[in-house]
C-alpha cells in the first residue's frame, strides 16, 4: 500500500523515505516556517499572518480533504510541540501547529464511522527550524531520552492496520521532553 | 466593604453587543472598570452601554470590525484618546460556526470567517493593545496590570464533530495565549483564555428550537446547566482581569459546568 507524504523540508523527506504501511495512508507534515520568528508582536503584519498561518492552515485543510477523497484509511498530521507549549516570538506558528493538531480531533470524530483514523504526531521543534532559545523551553525538565529521536516508527505504526483502534490522538515523539 | 476590583481600569470587550461578550462587559463594569463595548454594529453595542450605565457603570460603544486590523487599531486608539488608558483587552467576537462536513468544507464559506475573527483578530487585538498593556503593568501595584483575555471554547481542546473547522480556530487562540504569555511575561502582562459554555442568544435560540439539545447538554454537565453569561462567565473574566490572577498566565479556564474534564 502507498503512503503519501505531503509537506516540505527535511522532516517530510525523512518520512517519505522511511514510512511504509499495510494500509492506504496519508501523512501531512504541516508547512510551518520556524525560520521566520517575529521579535515583537508590534511588527506583525497582515502579510506575515497570511504567509505563516493562513496559507499553511488552508493547505492542511485541503490535504485532509484530499486524503479523504482518495480513500485513505489512516491519516497522520505531523506538527511541532510548539503548538502545545506556545512559543515566544512564534505566536502565528504556534497557532498553526495547534490548529492543525485540534483539527485532527474534529476529523477523527467525523470520519470514524467510515473506519478512517486521524491522529497527530508532535515532534521536537527543531524539525521545523524553531529556535527554542527564542521560543522558550518546551518543558521545565530536560529531555528524558538522550538519543536522537525519529518519528518514523511512530508514524509508521499509526499508518498501520495495527493502529486501527487509535484515533483523534496526539502522540508526542520528542524523547520525553513534553510530558 | 471591599473596594471594587477594577476601579479606574479601562477594558475593551469585543463582541460585547450580545452573549458572552455582553456578560463579560457587564461584570467588569460592575467592578468599576470603564468598559468599551466594541461591537460591529452600534445597534447592538449602544443598548448594552445604556444598560451598563443604568446599573451605575461606565461604558462607551466603539463600532469595531475585529476582522479588519485598521478597525481594531482605531478602536484601541479611540479608547486611549477618550479614556486615557487601556488595561484589559478581551477578545470575544467571533463569526461563523456553520455545521459542515469536513470533506466538503469550503475555505471561503466555512473557514475564513472563523479564521479572520478568531485567529487573525486575536493577533490584531494583541498587537494593538500591547503598548498600553505594558504601560498598565508599569503602574504601581494595585493601580494597573495589563491583561489579554481570549475567549476560546472547549471545542478548541477536544475537536468538534458538528463544526470541525470551528475547533482549529479556537485552538489557535490557546496557542497564541501561551505564546504571548511567554513573550510578555517580562512586562508583567498576563495572557489567558476562557472556554465557556454559556446561555448566549444563539444557544438559547437553539434550545427553543430543539429542547432535546438543552436536555442533552444539561445531562452531560455535572452542574446540570449552561453558564450565565454575566454571573458565571463574566466572573471568570473578572478574576483573570483583576489583581487576583496576577500570577496566572498562559492558561485556559474551561467554564462549562464540568462538562469537559480533559485538561
Amino acid at each position: 500500500m502507498s503512503v503519501k507524504v505531503s509537506g516540505k523540508g527535511a522532516l517530510a523527506q525523512v518520512l517519505r523515505d522511511g514510512v511504509h504501511s499495510d494500509t492506504r495512508s496519508a501523512v501531512i507534515v504541516v508547512d510551518l516556517d520556524g525560520e521566520n520568528s517575529i521579535t515583537s508582536l508590534t511588527k506583525l503584519t497582515d502579510t506575515y499572518i497570511d504567509e505563516i498561518y493562513e496559507q499553511p492552515m488552508q493547505r492542511v485543510i485541503t490535504a485532509l480533504q484530499e486524503a479523504h477523497s482518495t480513500n485513505c484509511e489512516r491519516i497522520v498530521v505531523v506538527v511541532p510541540t510548539t503548538g502545545m507549549s506556545g512559543g515566544a516570538c512564534y505566536a502565528p506558528q504556534a497557532a498553526l501547529a495547534e490548529s492543525a493538531r485540534i483539527l485532527v480531533k474534529s476529523a477523527a470524530r467525523q470520519w470514524g464511522t467510515n473506519g478512517i483514523t486521524v491522529n497527530a504526531v508532535a515532534v521536537e521543534p527543531h524539525w521545523f527550524s524553531i529556535d527554542t532559545s527564542i521560543s522558550g523551553a518546551v518543558a521545565i525538565a530536560p529531555r528524558s531520552l538522550t538519543n536522537e529521536v525519529s518519528p518514523v516508527g511512530v508514524v509508521t505504526w499509526l499508518c498501520s492496520e495495527a493502529a486501527r483502534d487509535i484515533t483523534g490522538q496526539t502522540i508526542v515523539c520528542d524523547g520525553g521532553l513534553w510530558m | 466593604m471591599n473596594a471594587r476590583r477594577l476601579e479606574n481600569r479601562v477594558a475593551i470587550v469585543t463582541g460585547a453587543g450580545q452573549g458572552v461578550g455582553e456578560g463579560i462587559a457587564r461584570r467588569l463594569a460592575q467592578e468599576g472598570a470603564t468598559v468599551v463595548v466594541a461591537a460591529r454594529r452600534a445597534e447592538t453595542g449602544e443598548p448594552v452601554v445604556e444598560s451598563i450605565r443604568s446599573a451605575g457603570g461606565q461604558a462607551v460603544c466603539i463600532v469595531t470590525d475585529v476582522a479588519v486590523s485598521e478597525s481594531v487599531d482605531a478602536c484601541v486608539a479611540d479608547t486611549v484618546q477618550q479614556l486615557g488608558r487601556l488595561d484589559i483587552m478581551v477578545h470575544n467576537a467571533f463569526m461563523g460556526g456553520i455545521p459542515h462536513k469536513l470533506e466538503k468544507a469550503q475555505i471561503d464559506k466555512h473557514w475564513t470567517p472563523m479564521s479572520r475573527t478568531g485567529v487573525w483578530a486575536s493577533l490584531f487585538c494583541a498587537r494593538a493593545a500591547m503598548p498600553h498593556l505594558v504601560a498598565s503593568s508599569a503602574r504601581p501595584k494595585g493601580e494597573g496590570g495589563g491583561r489579554l483575555i481570549l475567549i476560546t471554547s472547549p471545542s478548541g481542546v477536544e475537536g468538534s464533530a458538528n463544526i470541525p473547522l470551528y475547533s482549529p480556530a479556537k485552538a489557535a487562540q490557546r496557542a497564541i495565549a501561551k505564546s504571548l504569555a511567554r513573550e510578555w511575561g517580562e512586562f508583567g502582562i498576563t495572557v489567558n483564555c476562557i472556554g465557556p459554555v454559556a446561555g448566549s442568544p444563539a444557544l438559547l435560540t437553539a434550545f427553543d428550537r430543539n429542547p432535546a439539545l438543552q436536555q442533552a447538554i444539561e445531562a452531560r454537565t455535572p452542574l446540570g446547566r449552561v453558564g450565565d453569561i454575566t454571573d458565571d462567565i463574566g466572573s471568570v473574566a473578572l478574576f483573570l482581569a483583576s489583581d487576583d490572577s496576577s500570577f496566572v498566565t498562559g492558561q485556559t479556564i474551561i467554564c462549562d459546568g464540568g462538562s469537559f474534564l480533559g485538561l
